[in-house]
């Protein structure tokens, strides 16, 4: 299987007044050809932050501090600003949370797409304007023709997450990253993107970084998972490994604190937790970040940082209890 | 389960209309029928769960239940009163029984005010408890809610979603309620902190005997929670019936399709579900007959033309469907 995208030691900091923001560190991963990888953590664990930065999309006082995001063999890191924006939308394009404020409210929807279309290829206003119908077709937006020409607030929350998603294939990119794309939208909704998202994947080939704080999205549709915390990757392997027998004690942890469906028929009165909350960033406990919440925890979590290890042939684990 | 005592609440026929209003004389050119119709019990002691995709109507209903939005139409008995014949003046000592605790643990709690001021709000508002008896209530609040006293004097940026939502909830517990209305209370949490809080609701109406109506659109949290569950679909009330019911054997086509949407945190599990074509139709002017059939994927002529009354189909359990047995 070939690599579309190569993510290796990457170092993503912020320069804040109060110190130095290790938001991403030392994070290692590669997206198969077709292939889905979840990035999965809860608010701050710098999973957003990996996916700007792979569309070199950080801005002071963050910056990329080392690590090498090889795109097809080809180094992102090392390309100009001109350089990457070539890259950007042709090769790799995102897919935000909130398709309102990523849309321009006074231009037509079919326009913005059309727009991606002329920034990358050398084609006639008429032909970039078709091409926008058409992604929208691919989309499933029925009267495509028609609704090319409304503006984003005529639409619904999941017709432009739709529109989103066109204005992302348009151009064919290798790479597509969906950064909480369901996570303003209605379960209804959401199940229909879901199926459309893993559709498209399937007919164009494509690659997929999933990025969700919920397990249950993530379990729809990644075959790889890498699970965060604090920075840096804690759990890494197949979808199916990686829920079903979990290592690291975090990755348990969340597994067992959400709510099932059928809880009713368990008459479980509590759920599992995990106790305390999220390290500061700008204070990490030394050696594993998780060692303060961990059942596990002895004095050798944290005496020195916990590298991520194979535990079987294709699931690492950043834990030395695992 | 339900017993032969008198509901604690009991909510008949309530509907709240939101004009629109359009032109330079403000005229009424439509109405948002946010609640249409509603009625459920709730008995002492139990958890109703309220659950429907966003503009369903919930937080209307939990708010209108409060007065806290004037409702249209209906009856709303709660421990024995009629709400809706009380003076505000009334009403606000009635308040004592009945808190909320809302969504966004950011936006419900005054940045300018210490955690004591807070929390000591509602003594002060009532006038009950003063000087050092009011912050010792204050620091026991605190403790059962899990939280060190010390931070008394703190103000609420100094916390977490999940601190704060622990505070807001030793607000709303510190009249000793009988009812506590939670809107959304753990949607804006991370997973991890989400369960410490579901935990926490549980142990506190176990310990004080506490009655919840809980308003959520999480499914999953929703069944943990709820002893029953109620289901609403643009304004109305679809099914009502007891956790298990609902979440394991659903009736009606809407329970159905919202039950098989919702992700399994397990890749071996991926299902045929029913995948709901298009999106939920305005509250402004709903779809005639019953409001589901324009998605329905079972839906017949009669559908189109009458609308389906909320009857009782089983022990328990209700539903608005003519196609339901």
């Amino acid at each position: 299987m070939s690599n579309v995208l190569e993510v290796k030691n990457l170092k993503t900091y912020f320069y804040t007044e109060e110190g130095v923001v290790k938001a991403v560190d030392d994070v290692s991963f590669s997206v198969q050809k077709g292939k889905t990888l979840g990035l999965v953590g809860e608010s701050g664990c710098g999973k957003s932050v990996t996916a700007m930065s792979i569309s070199r999309l950080i801005s002071p006082p963050g910056k990329i501090a080392g690590g090498e995001i090889l795109l097809d063999g080809r180094n992102l890191i090392a390309l100009s600003n001109e350089e990457i924006r070539q890259v950007r939308g042709a090769q790799i394009s995102m897919i935000f949370q909130e398709p309102m404020t990523a849309l321009n409210p006074v231009l037509t929807v079919g326009f913005q797409i059309a727009e991606a279309v002329l920034a990358h290829e050398r084609v006639s206003k008429r032909e970039a304007w078709s091409r926008a119908v058409e992604a929208m077709r691919a989309v499933a937006i029925p009267d495509a023709e028609k609704r090319a020409k409304d503006y984003p607030h005529q639409l619904s929350g999941g017709m432009r997450q739709r529109i989103m998603i066109a204005m992302a294939l348009v151009c064919h990119p290798a790479l597509v990253i969906a950064d909480e794309p369901t996570t303003a939208l209605d379960v209804t909704i959401q199940a229909q993107i879901l199926e459309l998202l893993d559709s498209l994947r399937q007919q164009y080939h494509l690659s997929l970084i999933l990025i969700s704080h919920d397990l249950g999205v993530i379990a729809e549709v990644a075959e790889t998972v890498a699970v965060m915390y604090a920075g840096k990757i804690v759990e890494i392997g197949p979808a199916m490994d990686v829920f079903h027998n979990p290592k690291h004690p975090y990755t348990q942890g969340l597994l067992q604190s959400v709510p099932r469906l059928g809880s009713s028929v368990r008459k479980k009165d509590r759920l599992d937790v995990i106790e305390g909350m999220v390290p500061n960033l700008l204070h990490l406990p030394d050696g594993c970040s998780f060692a303060p919440r961990c059942y596990k925890k002895t004095v050798e979590c944290t005496l020195s940082p916990i590298p991520l290890e194979p535990v079987s042939e294709r699931q690492e684990v950043r834990c030395i209890h695992a | 389960m339900p017993d032969a005592a008198e509901p604690i609440l009991s909510v008949r026929n309530l509907k709240k209309y939101f004009p629109i209003r359009r032109g330079v004389l403000a005229r009424v050119a439509a109405h948002v029928k946010a609640v249409d119709d509603i009625s459920f019990d709730i008995n002492k002691g139990e958890t109703f769960g309220l659950v429907g995709e966003s503009g369903c109507g919930k937080t209307t209903a939990g708010r209108a239940v409060l007065r806290l939005i004037e409702p249209d139409m209906g009856t709303i008995r709660f421990d024995g009163i009629d709400l809706l014949s009380l003076s505000s003046q009334e009403l606000r000592r009635r308040r004592r029984d009945m808190q909320i605790i809302f969504q966004d643990p950011y936006a419900s709690l005054n940045p300018r005010m210490t955690i004591r001021t807070i929390v000591g709000e509602p003594f002060a508002i009532h006038g009950i408890a003063r000087g050092s008896e009011r912050d010792d209530r204050v620091t026991n609040l605190l403790k059962t809610v899990g939280l060190d006293p010390s931070v008394q004097s703190r103000y609420p940026h100094e916390f977490s979603g999940g601190q704060r939502q622990r505070i807001g909830i030793a607000r709303a517990l510190a009249l000793k309620p009988k009812l506590v209305v939670a809107d959304e209370p753990v949607s804006a949490l991370d997973v991890s902190i989400q369960a410490q809080i579901i935990n926490l609701l549980g142990d506190l109406q176990q310990e004080f005997g506490l009655t919840y109506l809980f308003i959520s659109h999480a499914i999953p949290v929703i069944e943990h929670i709820s002893t029953r569950i109620g289901v609403m679909y643009l304004g109305k009330l679809v099914e009502v019936g007891t956790s298990a019911q609902i979440c394991l054997a659903p009736k009606h086509p809407y329970t159905q399709a919202l039950l098989s949407a919702v992700p399994i945190p397990d890749p071996g599990a991926r299902k045929q579900r029913v995948v709901l074509k298009g999106d939920v139709p305005t509250p402004i002017n709903p779809p005639s007959g019953c409001r589901f059939h324009t998605r329905c994927p079972v839906a017949i002529d009669r559908c189109k033309v009458e609308e389906p009354p909320l009857r009782e189909i089983e022990d328990g359990r209700d539903a608005a469907c003519h196609l339901v047995e």
